[in-house]
C-alpha cells in the first residue's frame, strides 16, 4: 500500500537537505570575508621553552551565535518530539490512535484479566553457541517468565536439542523463507488468540543474556499501568574482542546514558529483548496494511531490513506508550571484526531510512529524520573537520599552537570521557585519546554514506547472517 | 626556523595555501561547526534539567491505570 512511497527518494531528500544547509552556512561564511589567517606569535614558557601559536579564533559574536544555533536546534527537536508524544498520548480517537492511553484505559476500565503473564519468545537460527546462556539467563531470573519458547528458524545445529535440554519449549518454523521476522509472524499468529490483556510477550535475540531484576522491573511497571504498551531492553556489550570491542561498548554506554537522561523514552524497542503487551502486537497486526505498512494480520513487516525499529515506529504511529526503564539491561553480543560490524551497521542503517521511507514525514517518525539529518551534518563536518586537520599539517614545517582548537579539543576530551566514566578504565582511556573515537565514527559515516547511496540507487539489500564461529567469546550473528 | 628557504615550505603544500582566501572560508565553516558540536557536548556533561519539574502541577491521576481495577493509585 503505503510502501514506498518514499523509498529510494527517502536518500536523496536526506542527502540533498544536509548538504544544504553545509552549503547555505559555507556561502554564508563566505559572504562576510573571514579574517585571513596571521602568522603566528612566537612566546616563550618558563623563559626558556620557545614556541609558536597562533591566537586565530572566530569572532565572539560568530562564536555565540553558534552556540545559540546549535542549543537552539537540539531544544527544538526536543521540544517537538515531546509535544508530538504529549499529543497521541492524550488522544481520545480509537481510529487513528487504538493504542493511545486514554482509548486503551477506556477499554479496559473496570475489568480484571488476571495477573500478568510473560511469555518469551527466543528467535534462533544455528544458535547452538549462545543458547543456553540465554535461556539460563531467563531461568534465573528473580522473577521468573511462564512459559520460554524457542523459535527455532531452519537450524541445521543442535539449537533445537539444546533447547529442550535445558527444559523450554521449541516450535520449529515451517516453510519460512523470511528470517527471523518471519519466524516470529508464525509463533505469533498461534499464540496471540491465547492471551490475554495483561498478558505479556518478550522477544528476545538468542545472543543477550538478560540481567537478573529485568523481568520483575518490566512486570511491575505492565502491572502498574495497564496503559503501556511496551517495555525495552537498554543493552551493552560484552567482554572481550579487543579494540572493536571496546569501541563497540563505548558507543553503547552513551546511547543508555542518553536514554537514561531521557527518562526511559524510548528510540529504539531493541530486538535484543523487548517486552510487549498482547493487546499491542494483535492491534499492530490487525492495523496493517491500512494504517501502518506491511501484510494485514502479521505483527512483523517482514520486509523491513530491522524489523524492531519498525516495530518501534508502528507502535508509536499507533499512539503506545512505551519505556525503557533503568532497571531493564541486558548483555549482548558484539561483531568481532570490521568486516561484520560492516555488515552490521550497514542493515541498521539501510533498515532505519527504509522504515522511515515507508511511514513518509509523520508526526511519530519527525525524531526519526532529525537523527537521520543529524547524522548526514555530522558525516560533513567531521570530514571537514578532519580535512583542515590533514591541510595544516601538511603546509607547515613548524609545530604551531592553536590556543582556541586545543580549548575545544579539551572540552571533547572531557565529555568523551564523562559519557563513558561508568564503563571502566578501559573505557575512559579510549575516550581521553580522542582520535581512535574519530576514526570510529568516521567509519560509521562511511557506512551512513554507503547505506544513503544503496537506497538511492536503488540497490537491493541483504540480511546477511553471519555464521557463528566455534571459538569462545567470538559468535558473529547479526543482531538487534 | 632555522631552515634558510625564502618560501616558507610545508610537507606537501606551500604554506601560503593557509593564508588564501578559500583557506579561511574552510578554517571558519569548520570553526562555527566545531563550536556547535562543542556546544552539545557541553550540555551533554551537564545534568540535564527538565523544566517540567519546577512547575507544580496537580498532576495526580484521577482514576488508577493499574491492571487491579481498584488499586489506589
Amino acid at each position: 500500500m503505503r510502501k514506498g512511497r518514499f523509498s529510494r527518494a527517502v536518500g536523496i531528500f536526506i542527502a540533498l537537505t544536509a548538504s544544504g544547509a553545509a552549503a547555505l552556512l559555507w556561502f554564508a561564511v563566505a559572504a562576510g570575508g573571514p579574517a585571513l589567517s596571521e602568522s603566528p606569535a612566537q612566546g616563550f614558557f618558563f623563559g626558556f621553552w620557545s614556541i609558536l601559536y597562533n591566537t586565530d579564533a572566530p569572532a565572539p559574536r560568530i562564536t555565540l551565535a553558534a552556540i545559540a544555533m546549535a542549543l537552539l536546534l537540539a531544544a527544538g527537536v526536543a521540544a517537538v518530539d515531546r509535544r508530538i508524544a504529549n499529543r497521541s498520548r492524550r488522544s481520545l480517537d480509537p481510529l487513528t490512535g487504538p493504542l493511545a492511553p486514554r482509548v486503551v484505559m477506556s477499554a479496559t476500565r473496570g475489568v480484571y484479566a488476571g495477573p500478568v503473564k510473560v511469555t518469551v519468545l527466543i528467535p534462533a537460527h544455528n544458535e547452538e553457541i549462545s543458547l543456553p546462556l540465554t535461556i539460563a539467563s531467563l531461568l534465573e531470573q528473580s522473577r521468573r517468565p511462564d512459559r520460554v519458547i524457542v523459535v527455532a528458524d531452519n537450524c541445521s545445529d543442535s539449537t533445537v536439542f539444546l533447547a529442550r535440554e535445558a527444559g523450554v519449549e521449541v516450535i520449529e518454523s515451517v516453510n519460512n523463507t523470511q528470517k527471523k521476522a518471519g519466524a516470529l509472524n508464525q509463533v505469533l499468529q498461534e499464540l496471540l488468540p491465547e492471551l490475554g490483556d495483561n498478558d505479556v510477550v518478550m522477544v528476545m535475540d538468542a545472543d543477550t543474556r538478560l540481567d537478573d531484576g529485568f523481568l520483575a522491573a518490566a512486570v511491575d511497571r505492565f502491572a502498574h499501568d495497564r496503559a503501556l504498551m511496551a517495555v525495552g531492553g537498554l543493552f551493552y556489550g560484552e567482554e572481550g574482542h579487543g579494540l572493536i570491542g571496546q569501541f563497540q561498548r563505548n558507543e553503547y554506554l552513551r546511547y543508555s546514558r542518553e536514554i537514561r537522561r531521557r527518562r526511559g523514552r524510548v528510540f529504539v524497542l531493541t530486538g535484543t529483548a523487548s517486552m510487549f503487551r498482547a493487546r499491542a502486537l494483535r492491534t499492530v497486526a490487525a492495523s496493517r496494511g491500512s494504517s501502518i505498512p506491511g501484510t494485514p494480520g502479521l505483527v512483523y513487516d517482514t520486509a523491513a531490513l530491522t524489523e524492531d525499529n519498525e516495530l518501534t515506529i508502528a507502535l508509536k504511529s499507533l499512539g503506545g506508550l512505551m519505556i525503557s526503564p533503568e532497571q531493564c539491561t541486558v548483555v549482548t553480543e558484539l561483531m568481532p571484526s570490521w568486516r561484520t560490524l560492516w555488515a552490521q551497521r550497514l542493515r541498521w542503517q539501510r533498515g532505519a531510512l527504509e522504515n522511515i521511507g515507508a511511514y513518509g514525514i509523520t508526526p511519530p517518525t519527525l525524531r526519526y529524520w532529525a537523527q537521520q539529518l543529524g547524522i548526514g551534518y555530522g558525516v560533513i563536518a567531521l570530514g571537514s573537520y578532519l580535512l583542515l586537520i590533514f591541510l595544516m599539517v601538511v603546509s607547515l614545517d613548524t609545530w604551531i599552537w592553536f590556543p582556541f582548537w586545543l580549548g575545544l579539543g579539551a572540552l571533547f576530551m572531557v565529555e568523551r570521557v564523562a559519557t563513558v566514566w561508568k564503563g571502566g578504565w578501559r573505557a575512559r582511556l579510549l575516550a581521553v585519546t580522542l582520535f581512535p573515537e574519530l576514526f570510529f565514527d568516521m567509519f560509521l559515516n562511511v557506512v551512513y554514506l554507503k547505506g544513503v547511496a544503496d537506497i538511492s540507487l536503488g540497490r537491493t539489500a541483504s540480511w546477511k547472517h553471519v555464521a557463528p564461529v566455534r571459538v569462545p567469546e567470538t559468535t558473529g550473528a547479526e543482531r538487534r | 626556523m632555522t631552515i634558510t628557504a625564502a618560501v616558507p615550505a610545508g610537507l606537501l603544500f606551500p604554506e601560503s595555501l593557509l593564508h588564501s582566501q578559500w583557506f579561511a572560508v574552510l578554517a571558519t565553516f569548520v570553526a562555527i561547526n566545531t563550536v556547535m558540536y562543542a556546544a552539545l557536548a557541553l550540555a551533554k556533561i551537564l545534568p540535564k534539567l527538565h523544566p517540567s519539574d519546577w512547575i507544580r502541577t496537580r498532576n495526580e491521576r484521577s482514576e488508577t491505570r493499574s491492571i487491579h481495577p481498584d488499586a489506589n493509585n
